[in-house]
């Protein structure tokens, strides 16, 4: 493969895949039209439409929840609403936030479109079960909106116990109840892309030959399948305790609430890494697109997805620093943080070297894609400071933890899951979205983003304690610098909403190819036609088979 | 006694050698976390400008294999950042054990107050009166859900769990008033149980503990009393029996259901407590309490008005909105 | 497996598979898969009652000795004969022997029906010794030892989300079972016997490991 200087003209830039020629009934999306044929499908394609349009709405609910929380903390006296409001509002924003948009964000929606695309398959290896994961899915976002209609639940997202099971007077048992049917959509998805992964490859398509997006979901759905059902039997317990009185955790006879903090965070520490993989895969995928340019270090990348989904089982501890934990446990949980933590965040460092000596071009999804890689480096490292004892002490629960996550989840997830919206969009949908708007609102979120969240950082070594409905006034300057930050972030969000809707009906027609990107997906029609490939499609000799090689694609491949 | 705070402060004030090391140890950390993603930020920068489509830059491959460099990013980072793991162990180790000599302070954690236990027996609530140049061992439990007892000034926040007790020691060499915050999320007032910790000299505390101590103590065996009779069941915020709130009550005008102002005086509420009938209703609520005529005895009726006429309502809260 | 099948026994292919092989190799994974999840969901149950052990030993040895351990033996020995029912089954469906392998299926889901008979048995004499301390009406056997009740009610969740599987999975044996008896069965889906088989003796398993860690190893 040759590398030259002066590639970085336009003319590699034309789409090499031919047009879209396929006629509007062939195309997943116009082959039928029924209600019928959209709810009874078993078209990955579809039923990913079916998951992108429900997380939307619960990331809408779990956004105007996030509003409430800021507007509430402008003022440092409560003035604007009750400790009760408060508390359910923050509440609604972390379950809706956690189980009902970031879990299944990036697998459920992009990667059921584009697993099968990505190893040249017609389909999951189980359709019907993939339509069966989203009605598990609607039915337990069923009982949450339950709770939430009849007036809210005041746990946290955390569901700790006593205060779960005994002392809320809220509606904790629907949204128990809820949580714990989304755990069985997340593990009927996890299952169906093992599955998919290991027996449906086109031939030639070997394991080293996967785009890394298909690493990561590969890694994500083992956490999914051997993580969940932990979390499940924990939820189970809980429900027993709260609904029946059947309940093991009750100090009053002896049991221990903190084991069930061990059993929560066994399953919500390998859950960040279901939040964080995916969006490292559609990175992986942007950034070399983009670039024009192979992804640098693409074994290290791969075996990192697995090592850390692994490692990740290992450091659920760190959560409980500060909870009567035994201190060897806690020195062991620390140490092993720092295990896992380091290699992931310098993962960012693989998406610069790939950024080196490319040919770039500043689109929407690379902006997201570089924002992603400032902020998740941030979130990363920040994460280091909770796992070092001494210092967790001091920041533990303070904002610098939230902060910290946030970072984590919409600096990285939600930026990957915007990054890969429009990255795909023209695949999903067929057409392509307002490329100045794009830029503006990527633009427009990091900055809002980062005014939200960095000053929380700030109140967290100040000492501010987290889910605080009130704040002794020296705070309320970083609040309400915080809470301006806010609305920027969601005047951010409410332009992609527009101009993607718009892009659906009077979008410019998509190419097939429209980024000249690599990967199956972008060898077949924008959308894809029903069975998703007319012919077989040919495996290239080696991943991510752009113009500019890095050096070791010789070493490696020669 | 409200700590004195500027509009925007950057760094909180550390009170113990702990506290300023780890203030030390956030600082070194914070030097190599930069150290570690301004490169990332700067090359990012420069390479969308420099390597821009259709710019005329050198493209080729730089020839250096990528394993070696991949190792040696994962491995300097990791070793890099072991040294802090080391030193924040050391310090969390040290924070753990408690000499024996520690003055032990019982602290006892409930929705939504912390109730403090000196060794001569004084109890305070919410805020906590400390001696310095002394180590001081908190031993910390809670009587319900699980809370936390965090102290911004001294770095350190612990569990109070319903089960078992925990503990949290540190020696204070600066005097002053400082934040004293419930840092695990327990219910509807979380964020109004806490108060404030001062830091005293010695002379200064033991003066406290004879005169003030004392009265506080007073207070808090009235509270003690308001929650044994169950009066906090219904009459504390957040309960499920909208009772009105009692914080503030003592000395205010309350309206009553028959249209008549009374003023809640002494013998007011002494009355209202004994035989809380018809004519003494407040205005907006029924008929729900019980009689607690025969049920309590005077010299515990006495304590209890005494808690009564010092409740008011939390700084920050808004117990006090509701009228009764 | 497929070379070991009689004639006119097999799989049909569903669409979006290339082979048969290929077909058949997700449905094995698929459902080891499954199981792995399944044993995850009851091993962090039985891990809280290793904990509610070492945590309280006496009170746990306590209401352990108030489990009725003889009902307990009598039905692990019930589901290993449903076990063994299961396989012959599958042995059935793969030569051919259709009318059989109805027979052992059916003679299956009898011995998972008298499993659920011989545990409601048992809870009701749970309930004649007042062993259930969730029931306000009936005060615990147990009272003076508190985290006694810990113990009996992980048993209760252990047992109830056991029996739930086992109920679902009679459910679903009698209607395969139904659709077993029809003509063309095994050339279609001699695999769906294969498959389930697999998740019945995932359910005995479960018991042959909760019987000793509820019932022996505290007695």
């Amino acid at each position: 493969m040759s590398a030259t200087g002066s590639v970085g003209g336009t003319a590699r830039r034309e789409p090499h895949a031919p047009e879209a020629t396929l006629g509007r009934k062939a195309d997943y999306l116009h082959a039928d039209s029924t209600l019928r044929s959209w709810f009874l499908t078993t078209d990955h394609k579809r039923i990913a439409i079916l998951y992108l349009t429900s997380i939307t709405g619960f990331f809408v609910i779990g956004a105007v929840a996030a509003g409430v929380v800021r507007l509430a903390l402008i003022v440092p006296n409560g003035a604007i609403m009750t400790n009760d409001t408060y508390n359910k509002a923050f509440t609604i924003h972390g379950v809706v936030m956690v189980w009902f948009f970031l879990i299944p964000s990036i697998p459920a929606t992009f990667g059921n479109f584009l697993i099968p695309l990505m190893i040249g398959a017609k389909d999951l290896a189980f359709p019907k079960l993939n339509l069966t994961s989203w009605y598990v899915f609607m039915a337990g976002a069923f009982f949450t909106l339950v709770s939430l209609v009849l007036g809210g639940v005041d746990t946290g997202w955390t569901f700790y116990a006593p205060l779960s099971t005994a002392f809320s007077n809220t509606w904790v048992l629907p949204a128990l109840i809820g949580v714990t049917i989304v755990g069985f959509s997340s593990i009927l998805t996890g299952l169906n892309f093992v599955v998919t992964i290991h027996t449906m490859r086109a031939p030639g398509m070997t394991w080293f030959k996967l785009p890394i997006f298909v690493w990561a979901h590969y890694a994500t759905s083992l956490i999914f399948l051997l993580a969940t059902p932990v979390i499940t039997t924990a939820l189970i317990l809980l429900i027993m305790e709260r609904g029946f009185h059947i309940g093991v955790f009750d100090p009053a006879y002896g049991g221990d609430p903190v084991l069930f903090q061990h059993l929560f965070w066994f399953y919500s520490h390998p859950a960040v890494y279901i939040m964080v993989l995916p969006g490292m895969g559609v990175i992986s995928e942007i950034v070399p697109a983009f670039a024009q340019k192979k992804l640098f270090g693409y074994r290290f990348v791969a075996y990192a997805s697995i090592g850390l989904a692994s490692v990740t089982f290992f450091v659920w501890g760190h959560h409980m620093f500060v909870n009567g934990q035994s201190d060897l446990a806690s020195l062991v949980f620390s140490a092993l943080s720092f295990a896992v933590a380091v290699p992931s965040a310098v993962k960012v460092y693989n998406w610069t070297a790939t950024i080196h000596k490319g040919s770039l071009r500043l689109d929407t999804p690379m902006l997201y894609a570089m924002g992603y890689i400032g902020l998740f480096v941030l979130g990363g490292l920040t994460g280091l400071y909770l796992a070092t004892l001494a210092i967790n002490q001091h920041i533990h629960a303070t904002y610098f933890v939230v902060a910290h996550f946030h970072y984590i989840m919409v600096g990285g997830t939600v930026l990957a899951f915007l990054g890969g919206l429009h990255f795909w969009w023209p695949k999903f949908t067929g057409r392509m979205y307002s490329e100045p708007w794009g830029r503006v609102s990527a633009v427009l979120i990091f900055l809002g983003f980062n005014v939200t969240f960095f000053p929380q950082f700030i109140l967290g070594y100040l000492g501010m304690p987290r889910r605080y409905a009130t704040y002794p006034v020296e705070f309320q300057l970083l609040n309400v610098l915080s809470s301006a930050g806010a609305t920027i972030l969601a005047a951010g969000y409410i332009f992609p909403m527009l101009y993607l809707v718009y892009s659906l009906w009077f979008g410019r027609k998509a190419p097939a190819n429209p980024w000249n990107a690599k990967g199956l997906e972008w060898e077949t029609g924008s959308p894809p036609p029903k069975h998703n490939f007319l012919s077989p499609p040919e495996v290239p000799r080696i991943p991510y088979d752009y113009p500019i090689q890095a050096q070791e694609s010789q070493d490696q491949h020669g | 006694m409200t700590p004195n705070h500027a509009a925007l402060e950057l760094w909180p004030a550390a009170v113990s050698a702990t506290a300023s090391e780890t203030d030390l140890l956030i600082l070194a950390f914070t030097v190599l976390t930069l150290l570690l993603t301004v490169p990332v930020f700067v090359a990012i920068t420069y390479f969308a400008l420099r390597y821009r489509e259709g710019s005329e830059a050198d493209r080729h491959p730089s020839g250096i294999r990528s394993n070696l460099i991949e190792i040696s990013w994962m491995l300097i980072p990791f070793l890099l950042t072991l040294i802090f793991f080391v030193w924040g162990a050391r310090l969390y180790v040290a924070s753990r054990n408690a000499p024996p000599d520690a003055m032990v302070i019982e602290a006892i954690g409930r929705q939504w107050m912390w109730k403090f236990q000196h060794p001569t027996g004084q109890a305070e609530i919410n805020d906590l009166h400390l001696p310095i140049g002394q180590p001081i061992r908190l031993r910390i439990i809670s009587q319900d859900v699980i809370h936390a007892l965090y102290l911004p000034a001294v770095r350190l926040q612990v569990a109070a769990l319903p089960d078992r007790y925990t503990d949290l020691w540190f020696k204070a060499d600066k005097i002053g008033t400082y934040h004293l915050y419930c840092s695990e999320y327990c219910g509807t007032d979380h964020s109004v149980m806490g108060g404030e910790v001062t830091f005293m000299n010695p002379g200064d505390y033991q003066d406290w503990l004879t005169h003030a101590g004392a009265q506080q103590s007073k207070v808090a065996a009235g509270r003690t009393l308001y929650e044994a009779y169950g009066c906090a069941g219904c009459h504390d915020p957040g309960s499920a029996v909208k009772a009105p709130s009692l914080a503030g009550l003592y000395g205010s005008p309350v309206k009553l259901a028959d249209g008549r102002t009374v003023t809640a005086d002494e013998t007011w509420l002494r009355e209202k407590i004994l035989n809380p009938n018809g004519d003494r209703l407040a205005e907006g609520y029924k008929q729900v309490m019980p009689s607690f005529a025969g049920r309590i005895p005077e010299d515990e009726l006495g304590r209890l008005i005494d808690f009564l006429k010092s409740y008011t309502a939390p700084a920050s809260g808004k117990a006090a909105q509701a009228t009764p | 497996m497929s070379e070991g099948l009689a004639d006119g026994v097999g799989v049909a292919r569903a669409g979006h598979f290339e082979t048969v092989g290929q077909q058949r190799a997700a449905a094995t994974l698929g459902i080891w898969a499954w199981l792995i999840t399944e044993l995850l969901l009851f091993s962090a149950l039985f891990l809280v009652a290793l904990i509610t052990r070492i945590l309280h030993p006496e009170a746990t040895v306590a209401a352990a000795k108030h489990l009725k351990f003889w009902i307990g033996a009598t039905n692990t020995v019930v589901l290993i004969c449903s076990s063994l029912t299961m396989s012959m089954a599958i042995e059935f469906s793969r030569i051919g022997w259709q009318r059989a392998m109805v027979r052992a299926m059916l003679a299956t889901a009898a011995l998972g029906g008298l499993f659920l008979v011989l545990k409601g048995y048992e809870y009701y004499a749970d309930w004649d010794e007042h062993m259930m301390p969730f029931l306000s009406s009936r005060p615990f056997a147990l009272a003076e030892t508190p985290p006694a009740r810990l113990f009996v009610n992980l048993y209760y969740v252990a047992t109830i989300l056991h029996a739930a599987h086992l109920f679902t999975g009679i459910a679903l044996l009698l209607g395969m079972t139904w659709m077993a008896a029809k003509a063309g069965f095994l050339s279609r889906h001699q695999n769906w016997i294969e498959v389930y088989g697999l998740y019945w003796h995932f359910i005995d398993l479960v018991w042959i490991l909760a019987f000793p860690i509820l019932y022996v190893v505290n007695r």
